[in-house]
């Protein structure tokens, strides 16, 4: 009975409005990805980015996989297509460029976890973030290698840059420790337990849009004319019309397509969550690492923050 | 001889259920075997319990994995490293830890050691200790950043099943050490999870929460940690610059000194005893996942 009544508990408490997540102090985010579309997703991070950058902060994406099997084009191409088309978004969002570490598309399961972290760490110390975007490295059921492979070394890097030993040849190019202080996590909410958001990121209508026009600048891999001479077949076969697609072109409709189904999932997680635009994410502040002092250190602190 | 190795570990298992009941008051003449990734958080989650245990006539083993090489604040890898490794065999020692055993990894960097090569290092102290108890990071707990802790736990439970079979690593029968089957195993970490306590979504073979008081040994615990002064003394100063580099202040470490390090070494382990009572008529406690007997029997042979 008292199990019972602590499932139902917890059932009816996961379905409550998550906490309103703020944006932390602070001047530099490092966005660290596994690949060129991967902070512009339907699942974050484009509008996150987006206020950030709104609030002040100068944004970095770090792309980690060269991206040579997304898409349709053969490796070369497909690698500087999205590579270009990475910049592309990111320049809509505002961001200041794009690092690529270029490791093998897919093949990331395999290569070294610690020489990727230990990029990390380098552009951690060279950029001294103050938050950092990245995958859960704790949701589940994500098939993608390169994203657990990636989010398990930002993981690490997050705090190993902050200590001295770690690399300290770093140290000797006139970097100095940084251990991050704030993270967002992101992971398909619909893929299992593993990742649990804790916070809601309001957005407003801008943000939403550039967030839509950052993802819809992948058109080697989103916004696909033959899918929209797919739902038009579709829409006809049912009888059905879309107005606002009636005068365009099959490639204007399949952006058309992808930019309001990014205004879709934005909306419902707003409306989840008692606002109008949102993304959700598990967010980690500077002190949650020490679940023993936390409390203590944020009621004896004294001046701002 | 797989069948072989299966009667003997149902036989085993049997043994268990037969043997008396067992809260942790009957530890006398248990043998535990600690496994840590690093000199300090065994302490942190487990240390009032295994000090209970000894006090209750268990003998305890501690393996600590990697050497504790990078946390410092202004010392060398290798100062940094003897300098722990004499503190958290002080601290071994505070809890009634007999014996302790430095594998000597270095720290943060265990994502590059063969999972194998771990599993079977620690295989070989369960096969020569024989514990009954096993004690270990849960490599199953979310957000806890340090992943060394992961694979710690993780080559921990794989161990504690190989060392049961006796196909895993022959040249160990040679040489003496035979199969053993530990019989409780003891998952621990901070509570960073907040799905921690959450039932698993199947109960069979699924470890149970468990509470265990710590009061009576609250203060030991306490004097344990506090023996790892340069790791705690990294921390203060860590918090320290963070504070101070965001235009706050921290009165306890306007000076950090020992006794500064101290207090904050005592609250971080009262606060961390508290979260883990919470739920329970406890003061102070620590928080587990347990797989005892019955988690190895499903319920249908129990019966």
């Amino acid at each position: 009975m008292k199990l019972h009544l602590l499932v139902t508990a917890a059932a009816a408490l996961s379905a409550a409005p998550l906490p309103r997540g703020k944006i932390p102090p602070g001047k530099v985010v490092l966005v660290i990805q596994a690949h060129h579309d991967d902070h512009t997703t339907d699942y974050g991070m484009g509008g996150l980015i987006a206020r950030l950058v709104d609030s002040g902060f100068e944004a970095w994406f770090v792309r980690a996989s060269n991206d040579e099997k997304d898409g349709s084009h053969g490796y070369p191409h497909n690698d500087m297509i999205n590579r270009r088309e990475s910049e592309e978004a990111t320049r809509i969002l505002g961001m200041k460029g794009v690092h690529s570490l270029n490791w093998r598309n897919d093949y990331m399961d395999s290569i070294p976890i610690l020489e990727l972290r230990a990029q990390l760490i380098l552009l951690i110390r060279r950029y001294r973030p103050d938050v950092v975007l990245g995958h859960d490295p704790w949701g589940h059921y994500d098939r993608n290698p390169d994203h657990r492979k990636v989010a398990w070394a930002l993981a690490e890097a997050s705090w190993m840059a902050g200590l001295a030993n770690v690399h300290p040849e770093h140290l000797e190019s006139g970097l100095k420790p940084h251990r991050v202080p704030c993270l967002f996590f992101k992971a398909r909410v619909d893929y299992g337990r593993g990742h649990e958001p804790n916070v809601a990121i309001e957005l407003n209508q801008d943000q939403v849009r550039r967030k839509m026009r950052a993802y819809s600048a992948h058109r080697n891999v989103y916004a696909s004319p033959a899918m929209a001479r797919a739902v038009r077949q579709q829409l006809a076969a049912e009888g059905l019309r879309i107005d606002e697609i009636e005068d365009m072109t099959d490639e204007q409709a399949a952006v058309a397509f992808e930019e309001w189904y990014m205004e879709w999932i934005s909306r419902k997680r707003g409306r989840e969550n008692g606002l109008t635009f949102a993304e959700v994410y598990w967010f980690v502040d500077e002190f949650d690492h020490l679940p023993g002092l936390k409390s203590y250190i944020e009621s004896a602190a004294r001046g701002p923050q | 001889m797989r069948t072989r190795a299966g009667i003997g570990l149902m036989a085993a298992v049997l043994a268990g259920v037969l043997a008396p009941a067992d809260p942790l008051g009957a530890a006398e003449n248990k043998k535990l075997l600690i496994i840590t990734a690093d000199a300090g958080d065994y302490i942190l989650c487990a240390g009032g319990t295994i000090a209970g245990m000894i006090e209750q006539g268990a003998s305890a083993h501690l393996v600590r994995v990697t050497n504790d090489d990078k946390d410092s604040w202004n010392l060398s890898p290798e100062e940094t490293a003897q300098r722990t490794r004499q503190q958290s065999e002080r601290a071994a020692k505070i809890l009634g830890i007999a014996k302790v055993t430095s594998l000597g990894y270095r720290a943060g960097e265990l994502g590059g050691v063969s999972p194998t090569e771990l599993r079977d290092r620690l295989m070989f102290y369960i096969r020569l200790d024989r514990p009954d108890v096993l004690i270990i990071p849960n490599p199953y707990a979310h957000y806890v950043e340090v992943l060394d802790r992961f694979y710690t736990g993780q080559a921990g439970e794989e161990a504690r099943r190989a060392a049961a079979l006796e196909n895993f690593q022959p040249p160990f029968a040679i040489a003496g050490l035979s199969t053993h089957i530990t019989p409780e195993l003891y998952y621990y970490a901070q509570p960073v999870d907040p799905r921690r306590r959450e039932p698993e979504s199947t109960p069979t073979f699924a470890p149970q929460p468990k509470q265990i008081d710590i009061g009576a040994q609250f203060d030991k615990k306490v004097r344990a940690a506090q023996a790892l002064e340069t790791i705690h003394f990294s921390l203060a100063m860590r918090i320290k610059e963070r504070i101070e580099s965001t235009g706050r202040r921290l009165p306890l470490l306007d000076t950090v000194d020992r006794a500064a390090v101290n207090k904050l070494v005592e609250i971080n382990v009262g606060k961390l005893a508290q979260i883990a009572a919470e739920g329970t008529s406890l003061r102070r406690a620590e928080e587990f996942l347990y797989a005892g007997v019955e988690y190895q029997i499903p319920a249908k042979y129990r019966k």
